[in-house]
């Protein structure tokens, strides 16, 4: 079961700013909701989890990072994550690639292709909603980063920043916020009101 | 014999062959009072429970069982490592291949079984299976069948890997089960080459379950202190089960003993040996105490016998009249990751050379290759392994698309080309000899009844307004009984059948069968048999069976054979015991056998009226007066190989109106006439044709077992898959004529799977005859409304003009 999800977010901040968080692998995994790097093996190979809780039920996919691609000339990066849930019922890679491109104005854009596979339960369960559910993360990735850029400052690099307590990156994914953001989308869209982007 | 009011009475009393009398068996049921395996609770019982891949094909690195194990409650886990010891982590298959108990050290398919949980109650060991940590390296999946044998392909079983031979002839690469052919293939070649028309279309039979309400399971027991085995199970071939427990497990046969208790439907659902059984009577034996394992619902769907993924490509020749002068079929057949079928061992396409059919076709050939695919293994189920499904859907689409291409109507076709009544018994091209059929008599019947010609003339004037509406016809011949045992056999055991009958000495019955009943009656059926045949009420019948240490030795219930060959070794040990009642009759008439005459329940001496002896009074004569020499006692028992299969027959006509904007397939009407010889209990034999009727509308417009590319099973739980209730199923209208089977000792052939047989087909067919008006010619079922629409608007068809 895969889907390929493409999202542009716009962000308040200079090209170079969005470009230093997106080599800081750990600042990107953590602006991924439940993500987070756990051990770096080498230069281009991490190991991570990410926590998702669907209400009382929590389940945690460990796996593996690995950068293919940084290329600071175009400002563009490309990695792969793959993992299982730990409980051994479910499998979800993700091939990323990502890039900052400058909007002028002090301003830039972040553009993200991801290609999301999922195996086991989740693709015989969730596998009708891996469009949406996939939108919704990346959504909140966007968002995430978007403020952690800004947070970092216009002039800071490479380093975040120490950021308000209400930016910390959500710890897990809330999957019944995220169902309910994906409905609460799902009728908006029926009525015309907002797309989303992308 | 005359028949006066008085013997008419009597007959009607015994509630014999031809009586529409309730089942025995319902009253218990329709109480509640049923006894499934899951109801039965055993002191000390222990729950088992599967750790199953998540993945499709994955190689296992590790598995840490200690959280597992560390839960309160759990007894033990246990691995393919824990059974090699053993010799059980693989099993044989019914096939001639293996099928790995726990996975050793890779998974070839989704939700195999991995590992299994033993613990105090079902709840602690579903707990703890989450707790079963398993590291998988995922590899390169196969499910398109088509891919299987590339020269690139992923190996699914490195166990097999440098043998030429699955246990069913040669291989040619190592995901090849067998090639099977069957035919004339030269003959049939000349057939096409000189063919006036010849028309090819590819058919695919899509991967469905049967879905039984009750899904499968065990307690096995171990007696330490006796040494023996008692295994509780859902089982339609209980004594089969027995000898492969003993070759497994090496404990003699007589320390065996396996029992089928109520059943809650089979379909061939319940024919194999399954991983869950293996395991729970392995823990039992280990553990010294009775451990019980139930399916989910998830499990069954997506773990034990499927039936069908079988495609096939068909070729019709024929002349421009519409007579056919020849057929070819080429198949490739999905067998999943192991080769779990249950076929007769000589025939890997099981019986699937009856796709000649009805028709009288000179010429035909039949290539199939078997592939291994990562799916769910065990295609048993719905005559999978048979294959007598897939070959009628064959014929029975081909016939109609050569009516199409010849712009004849798909009635006349069939007439002009059907084997007729004069020309039984009949040599099939591909080697079989019908027994009987009369089929001109019962699709002019049918099409009588339906006024076949006022629906056509109504499907053109809807033509004529852009309605969908389509007539499907489908006139099949089944093939069941199986089997001769020189022709069939399972593991090297012939396929007979028995029945072993005491009448006790005042005069009622216990018999036992090596069959077992999985909701089709046979304890009222049977019965009504004993009772035609020895003069005694079928009220005072007991029919016992499933319990491997009191029936005889059987081949089980499947593939329509329990009437075909438990009835005959019925009926037979019947005629054993009346012969010998016949002996005593004449001792204690003291006149000569010769003298006598059988009359409903009684002996009687020619031409002397009042000289005779009932049926009661010989049963009790048999335990104090026979004559001398002869041992007391009435009882016989009968091992029956029949001559023959079977061949029941019918003709269904179905009319669908079409939406043509929504795609909803409505069936106004389905008329079913089912020949199946003698009719025993006319109510049973409806109502298994209404149930294998809801069960082919269930395949033809819905059920589908679909993997994505990664092996990922989608749609295996009632959220997705199709189980017709009252609101879906069509009101059916059914009927019959009478072809009695020459061989069989009651002229009865078997009936329960012909709707299912030829209903698919007629459903497929109807709305493929809606769509040929309007140039569309096949569409694969299932005829979901959405797949009905995406054919609608592929063709423009659901355009508002």
């Amino acid at each position: 079961m895969q889907v390929t999800v493409e999202k542009t977010f716009p962000i308040e901040a200079p090209a170079s700013s969005a470009w230093a968080l997106l080599e800081d692998i750990r600042a990107v995994a953590e602006c991924m909701p439940g993500a987070e790097v756990t051990e770096q093996i080498d230069e281009h190979h991490y190991k991570g989890q990410v926590r998702v809780k669907v209400g009382p039920a929590a389940a945690t996919f460990k796996g593996d990072i690995e950068v293919r691609s940084v290329d600071p000339d175009s400002r563009q990066i490309a990695l792969t994550g793959k993992g299982t849930d730990v409980k051994g019922t479910s499998g979800a890679s993700m091939d990323l690639s990502a890039r900052v491109v400058d909007a002028g104005d002090g301003r830039c854009e972040l553009t993200g292709t991801a290609e999301v596979s999922v195996s086991g339960k989740m693709a015989t369960f969730g596998g009708r909603m891996m469009n949406q559910v996939s939108d919704q993360i990346l959504r909140q990735f966007g968002a995430n980063f978007g403020e952690r850029v800004a947070a970092s400052g216009d002039s800071a690099a490479g380093e975040p920043s120490s950021e308000p307590a209400a930016d910390r990156p959500q710890r897990e994914l809330n999957a019944l916020a995220l169902l309910w953001s994906i409905i609460a989308g799902f009728f908006r869209s029926l009525l015309g009101r907002g797309k989303s982007t992308g | 014999m005359a028949s006066t009011a008085e013997t008419v009475e009597r007959e009607q009393r015994l509630e014999g062959v031809g009586c529409a009398r309730k089942r025995k068996e319902d009253p218990r049921f329709i109480q509640g009072k049923g006894n499934y395996v899951d109801d039965i609770k055993l002191p000390g019982m222990l729950f088992a429970a599967m750790v199953r891949s998540p993945f499709g094909h994955a190689r296992i690195r590790s598995i840490n069982k200690e959280a597992a194990l560390a839960l309160p409650g759990v007894h033990a886990v246990l691995t393919a490592d824990d059974l090699k010891p053993l010799k059980l982590h693989w099993m044989p298959t019914l096939a001639g291949d293996q099928q790995a108990v726990l996975a050793d050290e890779k998974v070839c398919f989704q939700y195999q079984e991995v590992a299994v949980v033993i613990a105090d109650d079902r709840y602690v060991a579903a707990d703890a299976a989450e707790l079963v940590e398993v590291d998988y390296e995922e590899l390169p999946v196969i499910v398109d069948p088509k891919k299987a044998m590339d020269p690139e392909a992923p190996v699914i079983r490195e166990d097999l890997v440098g043998k030429d031979d699955a246990g069913q002839g040669r291989r040619s690469h190592n995901n090849h089960i067998f090639t099977w052919e069957v035919g004339d293939r030269a003959a049939t070649e000349q057939a096409f080459t000189d063919a006036e028309v010849t028309i090819r279309q590819e058919l695919l039979n899509p991967r469905v379950h049967p879905c039984p309400l009750e899904t499968c399971g065990c307690v096995a027991s171990f007696d330490k202190a006796r040494g023996d085995l008692t295994v509780y199970m859902t089982s339609q071939a209980p004594h089969v089960v027995r000898t492969v427990v003993t070759l497994l497990s090496g404990l003699p046969e007589s320390k065996v003993r396996i029992v089928s208790p109520d059943i809650g439907g089979g379909f061939g659902n319940k024919v194999g040996v399954y991983p869950g059984y293996v395991v729970s009577i392995v823990a039992s034996i280990v553990l010294g105490r009775p451990v019980k394992w139930i399916e989910s619902r998830i499990d069954n769907l997506s773990t034990t016998a499927f039936a069908r993924d079988y495609h096939m490509v068909g070729e019709l020749a024929a002349d421009r009249d519409g007579r056919i002068k020849g057929l070819r079929v080429n198949v490739l057949a999905d067998h999943g990751a192991f080769n779990s079928h249950a076929q007769p061992t000589k025939w890997p396409a099981g019986l699937f050379s009856i796709c000649t059919g009805s028709y009288d076709i000179p010429a035909a050939h039949v290539h199939v290759d078997g592939v291994y695919t990562n799916k769910a293994p065990g295609g048993v189920a719905y005559r999978c392994s048979f294959r007598v499904t897939e070959a009628v859907h064959l014929i029975e689409r081909m016939i109609d698309l050569l009516a199409r291409e010849l712009n004849m109507d798909k009635a006349e076709i069939r007439f002009r080309n059907f084997i007729q009544p004069e020309q039984f018994p009949y040599q099939s091209a591909l080697g079989w000899e019908y027994d009987s059929g009369d089929y001109p008599t019962a699709l002019k019947k049918v099409l009588e009844a339906v006024d076949y010609e006022g629906l056509r003339k109504e499907q053109a004037e809807k033509r004529a307004r852009g309605e969908l509406m389509g007539i499907g016809i489908c006139t099949f011949t089944e093939i069941v009984g199986a089997g001769p045992s020189k022709a069939c056999d399972i593991l090297g055991v012939g396929m007979f059948d028995s029945a072993e009958i005491r009448v006790h000495p005042t005069g009622s019955v216990i018999a036992r069968m090596g069959t077992i009943t999985q909701g089709q009656g046979h304890q009222t059926t049977y019965a009504q048999i004993i009772a035609s045949e020895l003069g005694i009420p079928s009220d005072d019948i007991q029919i016992e069976e499933g319990d491997t240490s009191t029936a005889p030795y059987g081949l089980g219930t499947y593939g329509s054979r329990s009437t075909p060959v438990g009835g005959a070794a019925t009926a037979m040990a019947a005629r054993k015991i009346r012969a010998k009642a016949r002996k005593i009759a004449a001792h204690l008439l003291e006149v000569s056998e010769e003298d006598l005459e059988w009359e409903v329940d009684r002996f009687k001496v020619k031409g002397l009226p009042g000289q005779e002896k009932t049926m009661q009074e010989l049963a009790w004569a048999a335990y104090n007066d026979v004559p001398e020499g002869m041992e007391m006692g009435l009882e016989a028992v009968d091992y029956y190989d029949p001559p023959n299969f079977t061949f029941p027959f019918g003709a269904y006509v179905c009319v669908v109106d079409i939406d043509r904007f929504t795609g909803e397939t409505h069936v106004r009407r389905f008329y079913a006439l089912d020949d199946c010889g003698t009719r025993i209990n006319p109510m049973i034999i409806e109502g298994q044709i209404h149930g294998g009727l809801a069960e082919a509308f269930a395949v033809a417009m819905g059920q589908l077992l679909h993997y994505d590319e990664g092996g990922n099973l989608q749609g295996n739980s009632f959220l997705d898959y199709f189980v017709p209730t009252a609101v879906e199923t069509p009101r059916w209208e059914t009927d019959y004529t009478v072809t009695t089977s020459p061989h069989h000792p009651l002229g009865a052939k078997g009936v329960a799977e012909s709707p299912h047989v030829g209903g698919i087909p007629c459903f497929t067919n109807a709305v493929n005859d809606a769509f040929n008006q309007f140039g569309v010619t096949h569409v694969d079922m299932p005829h979901t409304a959405f797949s009905t629409w995406k054919t609608l608007h592929a063709n423009g068809l659901d355009k508002r003009s």
